[in-house]
């Protein structure tokens, strides 16, 4: 027996801790190191999965922003639209009025005119006829007076001679 | 399960306790009482009497016990790395879960009470298993020879005063290498101031597991002792004292490491203002306020 109390013996605490030694070192590439890694990777692979759906519903939220933007744009751009052409259609058909009763009033004076013409043609014509007629009268009669006139001419020139 | 079958179930089951405690009393009386309680108690404490031979060399028992657990725990470690280890999976199973629960444990103990906890972590985890096993390891009743040739059943390794010393010296040394990491030569100094500490965790471990194991071979001498007692004292006090002494260590060992390591600067202490003897008057402080005021 050493004279240290309670038995306590140098050599055999070293060799407790030659023996916790290598248990600490065995346990640690065995056990703690493996396990520890796994669950680091586990860890990121949970991380990685959440950052990605983190930024999956980012880039969801700012796709459905940009669709409401849209959305609401459209509404706006459809009001203004509309209005546009409603103007549009507005103005075209008062073009249009316009220019029907342009039409109207240019086919309405140009039937005028030509009913005009037609008239003063057809008067012109008449009257032409009527001249003519008259003239035609006149000259038969005027032929047959001078006929006659030159009959009795003849009757008084041969008379005479 | 009729109720005529359970009833014969349990008559079968009565008989063969009977049979067992019969068989107990009429082979007791043998070898456990060559040596005097005394005689089992002081030896439990100073081991100077009954030694085992590892390696040549006369031993205590709880050294050959600490080889021994040290042993099952390597190989069970090696079963887990060949075997269940590649197989983990992201949904953890039964056993996985046991694994990924022990060892984060003691990483998050590291991790909670010190900010440099990579070999930390590793320490009580080592340190927390063997003393849960080698506390453990006492209640199968592992029997070794003397070097006297008498039967013994090897008791915790750390109920060894040179495993419980070997424990206790190496978690300060541990504490030591924190300080050293995380404050340089000051960590010694802080380390130093905390002298005490090899001796108390020392002997906090060699008392705890040599109180057990005192009180189990009180219990375990007396034949008269021996029946429904062992199940509370032998199995639930173990069991209890197991895990509580591989997480007060654990845990006084982060907590202490955690302590040293720790290099935040102080915040600047205020100067204290010496209180004016004088009184002073109520027109006197008047005055500074108005001017303050003002």
């Amino acid at each position: 027996m050493t004279g240290i109390p309670l038995n306590i013996d140098l050599q055999q605490i070293m060799l407790h801790l030659f023996n916790f030694t290598i248990l600490f070192g065995a346990l640690y590439i065995l056990l703690y190191k493996p396990v520890k890694d796994f669950m680091a990777k586990r860890t990121d692979y949970y991380a990685d999965m959440d950052k990605r759906a983190e930024d999956a519903l980012r880039e969801a939220q700012t796709s459905k922003e940009a669709y409401d933007e849209k959305v609401k744009n459209f509404d706006e751009e459809a009001r203004t639209e509309r209005a546009n052409m409603n103007k549009e259609v507005s103005e075209q058909r008062e073009r249009q009025l316009a220019q029907a009763k342009e039409e109207a009033e240019k086919i309405v004076s140009d039937a005028r005119t030509e009913a005009n013409r037609e008239k003063d043609e057809i008067i012109a014509s008449a009257q032409k006829e009527i001249t003519e007629m008259v003239t035609g009268a006149m000259e038969k009669l005027t032929l047959e007076q001078s006929a006659s006139d030159a009959f009795d001419q003849f009757l008084d020139a041969a008379e005479a001679q | 399960m009729s109720k005529q079958e359970k009833r014969k179930a349990a008559l079968i089951f009565a008989v063969i306790a009977l049979v067992f405690m019969v068989g107990a009393i009429l082979t007791g009386g043998g070898s456990g009482e060559e040596e005097t309680i005394q005689e089992v108690m002081r030896d439990a404490v100073l081991h100077d009497i009954n030694k085992v031979s590892l390696l040549g060399m006369e031993v205590n028992p709880g050294l050959l016990a600490g080889v021994i657990v040290s042993g099952i725990m390597i190989v069970f470690a090696l079963i887990c790395r060949i075997f269940f280890i590649p197989k983990f999976t992201m949904v953890p199973g039964k056993f996985q879960l046991v694994l990924e629960t022990a060892v984060g444990l003691f990483d998050n103990m590291a991790k909670g009470n010190s900010k440099i906890n990579g070999f930390l972590g590793a320490y009580i985890f080592a340190a927390g298993s063997y003393i849960f096993t080698g506390t453990l390891f006492e209640l199968f009743g592992v029997q070794a020879v003397t070097t006297n040739g008498v039967s013994i059943s090897l008791p915790a390794p750390l109920s060894d005063i040179n495993g419980a010393i070997m424990m206790g010296c190496l978690s300060y040394l541990v504490i030591m290498s924190g300080g050293i990491a995380g404050n340089g030569v000051r960590g010694i100094g802080k380390t130093l101031k905390e002298y005490s500490l090899p001796i108390s965790l020392s002997f906090r471990l060699f008392g705890a597991l040599l109180s057990g194991a005192l009180v189990t071979e009180l219990v375990y001498y007396y034949s008269s002792l021996s029946y429904v007692l062992p199940v509370l004292v032998g199995v639930l006090f173990t069991l209890l004292h197991a895990l509580i002494q591989a997480y007060v260590l654990t845990m006084l060992t982060s907590l202490f490491y955690g302590q040293v390591s720790d290099n935040t600067p102080k915040p600047p202490k205020e100067k204290r203002h010496r209180k004016n003897k004088k009184t002073i008057t109520s027109t006197e402080t008047a005055e500074p306020a108005e001017a303050a005021a003002a």
